[in-house]
This record gives C-alpha cells, structure tokens and sequence, in this order.
C-alpha cells in the first residue's frame, strides 16, 4: 500500500476553555477515511481526542462533520481522495458544542416529534416484501439518517436560531405527503410561520450536502406549494 | 409544540415578496425603458420631467411602481432583518419602524411628483 | 419526555456572516448571496434615488446641472453596476419566486442559467445604451 503522511489540523474544545485547533500527522493508505484517520490519532497520539461515530458505513448518521469546510461523514469521506496537504477537521455548525468533534444534537432529534415522526423502513422495498403500489415514487424520510448536516450547511440556520431547519421541514412534509390517516393540518400549521418553511431562501446548501439523497430543500418547497394552494383556497372560500 | 400557533402571516407576506416581485419585473422594465431608454441622452431635462409626469397615465404606473418598490424593498428588508432569529418584541418593532419608513417614502414620493406635475 | 438539559458556552454558527460566506459553496448558495447583496445595495440606490429626485424641487437649473453631472464616465460606470443588480436581483428572483412556490424546483439550476443567459445579453445590451447615449 502507498502511505502517505497527511497532516491533520483538527478543531479542540473542552468545556470551560477556548477553542483551538491542533494538528496531528497520520500516517494513511488509499483506503483511509477522515474517521479511521481520527481514530488512529485517539489511539496513538492523544486520547483526549472525542468524537462521535458508531456504523462505519454513512447509515447511523452519527459522525456528521465539517472536514475542509465540507459537511460530511468521516467515515465516508476518503482522507487521500480530499487532494489537500492538510485536512480541516471541525464540528457541525449550528449546534451547541459540547466537546471537540461532538455538538449536542438534543435540539435537531427534538424537531422530529412535532413533524409527526414519519417512517417508513426501508424494509418495505426488500425484493419479498409487499409494497404498496406507487410507493417508490416517494422519496421516503426513513433515508434520512439525522446526522445533521442539512442544518450545519444551511445559510438561514447559520443566523436564525428559531428556523425550524431543512430535516425537520423534510419530515414535516414527509408526513403530509402521506398522512397515513392522521390529520396533516396540525403539521402544517407547524410548518406555516415566519420561522418555519417560508424563512427558507432556497440556496439549496441542505440538498446539496444530504449524504442521504432526502432532498429537504424539495420538501420545503413542497410544503409552500401545498400550504399556497390552500391559502389560494381559502381565498375562495374553501378550506 | 415548539413555537405553537404563530398564525400564518409568514405565508401571506412571502407571497406578497414573490408576487411584488415578478411585477416589479415588468414596472421597472417599463420605468427604465420610458425614463431613460427612449430618451434623447438617458436623462430628461427639466422642462422634459415635468411634461412627462403630467400625463395622468404616466402619474398613475410611476405612483404604482413607487408603491411596489416601497413593498418588496421594505418586505425584503425585514427578511433579512427576521433571518437573525429576532425576538417577537424586535420583530414588532422592525414591523412598526418599516411600515413606517414605507408610508413616508411613499408620501414623499407621490408629493414629489404632484409637486412637479403642478408645474406643467 | 422532559429531560434535563445542559447549556453549553458555545455554538458555532456565523450570524449574517453564514449568508455571506460562499467557500465551498454551490450554485444556490452562491445565488442566495448575491441575491442578498444586490438586494441591500437596490434599497441603498432606491434611497439615493428618491433623494436625488428631490432636486426637480429646487428648480430648473439644479436638476439640469445633476444631468450632466450624471452624463459623466464614472457615472455611467455605476449605471452599469445598478443594471448588473437589476437584472442579477429580478432575474434570480423570477426563479426564487417560482421556486419557493414549488414550481420547476428539480431544475432549479437549469432555470438559474437560462434566466443568467438571458440577464447577460441584456447587461450587455444595456451597458452599450448606457454609453452610446449621445453626451448632452
């Protein structure tokens, strides 16, 4: 295998102290990714070093992060293929910093429950499972892994700390697109204020990021449509 | 629920921002092209002004335009001003100070054009 | 499920900076950007504009010594720049507009090249008006 020496240049916080960043060099091979890379550094250089990770395969959603500016999964993102002598390693924007590599997700899990919590498992489109017809039309919410990337890249939630944000607004409209029963209109009404689906001004950032393919930017434009259809509606005197 | 039922004036004015807009597009074409394009040099004079504004259909689409720029260019500041996460009491005040800022404008601007339509 | 929660001393997050801050960024972002700062610098001009307008008050000569202060190069070079946030601002915007209503949103990137096509041939258009008027 063709070693290389990459440098490491990661971002340092621990509680009660100032941020830094420090650089570590890791020694990778062709196949090395930033998270295997970040391990690598915990067991042989520096122990204090925290981060956040569990499946290695970009379905848990748990090691979101920004490495050269990008917002990705470490255990993804291929360390030699970032082409760059040294590789930026900081924490998600947008959320409180609880140590190093780690930000408190407490607040984006939160936002899910109001949306309704849809799901729809993946299981469902197993070659033997029955599937409802015209289903696989739908861009289901079950890919999105709630890593929190959408919210890191998203311009508005980068200064509006009230902005509901792309994966919330995703699962909203996830679960007025099918219902399944319940009624949508308290979901839409979650959704239809200053903060919500209308402070969105479509830089498309959340898409464009989503390891997942959920398309929230898609969902919140689909969440105007339906709620400017009723608006239109109630205009007219339907409901 | 988180934030409960703001009502739903959120909605409404985006629509009016778009809707402002893509009248704007045509108004502002339409003002380019009569104030400046078709004039002799880019600019009137004086006396070219005020023969202009006293033609009442004229009074009527500038007064228009001047009434949807007011809009969009206050709407679209108070977006930028709400994308800080303001607290609902800056929010009331930003709404009070732009509605404010847009009725003078307005006054101002349709003074303005009857003051110099007085002078044909 | 009530929890108890603990506050930390830091968030990153950039305020009115992250609307700025394109590295890195793509097409949508770069757009919402510009679009911002064209914006801000429109409401500027109209401010400035509504002003100079109030010269026509002060009489004949006063408006007319304006023209040709506004005839000048360096003023036609700012014309220029105001067409480029006009037809940046308005153009981009006629996609936001369709866009935010959830219309043409999977070619959305399509729809921001067209209109830019459209807005080049234009600035170009007009920056030649702007010069080729004759100067007095």
């Amino acid at each position: 295998m063709a070693e290389q020496t990459v440098q490491f240049k990661v971002f340092r916080y621990k509680q009660g102290e100032r941020p830094s960043y420090q650089t570590y060099t890791v020694r990778v091979d062709p196949r090395t990714t930033v998270l295997r890379a970040l391990e690598q550094i915990r067991q042989e250089q520096d122990g204090t070093l925290a981060f956040r990770h569990s499946c290695f395969h970009a379905s848990c959603g748990t090691c979101g992060m920004k490495v050269n500016g990008q917002e990705v999964l470490a255990c993804v993102t291929n360390v030699l293929e970032l082409g760059t002598p040294v590789v930026v390693v900081e924490p998600l924007d947008n959320a409180p910093l609880i140590t190093d590599l780690v930000v408190d997700m407490g607040d984006f899990y939160a936002r899910y429950q109001p949306a309704g919590m849809p799901m729809i498992r993946e299981s469902e489109f197993l070659p033997d499972s029955q599937v409802p017809e015209g289903v696989e039309h739908h861009m289901r919410l079950e890919n999105c892994i709630e890593c929190g990337l959408c919210l890191s890249a998203c311009p508005v939630a980068g200064s509006d700390p009230l902005y509901l944000g792309p994966a919330a607004l995703a699962a909203a409209w996830r679960m007025v697109e099918e219902p399944r029963g319940r009624d949508p209109a308290t979901v839409l009404a979650w959704v239809d204020h200053e903060h919500g689906c209308w402070r969105c001004h479509a830089a498309f950032e959340c898409s464009e990021v989503c390891p997942s393919n959920v398309d929230p930017a898609g969902a919140i434009m689909a969440l105007r449509r339906e709620l400017t259809r009723r608006k239109i509606g109630q205009l007219f005197g339907r409901r | 629920m988180e934030r409960g039922q703001q009502g739903t004036r959120g909605g409404w004015l985006w629509l009016l921002q778009a809707l402002s807009g893509l009248l704007l597009v045509l108004l502002l074409a339409l003002h380019i092209v009569a104030n400046h394009f078709i004039v002799e040099g880019g600019l009137r004079t004086y006396q070219d002004v005020v023969a202009y504004l006293s033609n009442p259909l004229v009074f009527v689409l500038e007064v228009l335009f001047l009434l949807t720029v007011t809009l969009h260019a206050g709407l679209g500041v108070r977006s930028v001003l709400l994308d800080l996460g303001l607290s609902p009491t800056a929010e009331r005040r930003v709404n009070l100070v732009l509605t404010l800022l847009g009725i003078v404008a307005v006054a101002y601007g349709v003074w303005l054009s009857l003051m110099i339509q007085g002078r044909a | 499920m009530v929890q108890e929660r603990q506050t930390y001393g830091l968030i990153r997050r950039k305020g009115a900076w992250s609307w700025l801050d394109v590295r890195g960024r793509r097409l949508g972002a770069w757009a919402f950007a510009l679009n911002r700062l064209t914006g801000l610098g429109l409401v500027l001009y109209l401010v400035i504009h509504l002003l100079v307008l109030s010269l026509l008050t002060q009489g004949e000569s006063r408006w007319n010594d304006f023209i040709a202060l506004a005839k000048s190069p360096a003023f036609l070079f700012l014309d220029v720049v105001l067409f480029f946030g006009l037809l940046f601002h308005g153009l981009n915007g006629i996609r936001v507009a369709l866009v935010g209503m959830g219309l043409g949103v999977e070619r959305h990137k399509t729809l921001f090249w067209v209109l830019m096509t459209i807005g080049a041939v234009l600035l170009l258009l007009s920056a030649w008006k702007v010069f080729s008027s004759p100067a007095t």
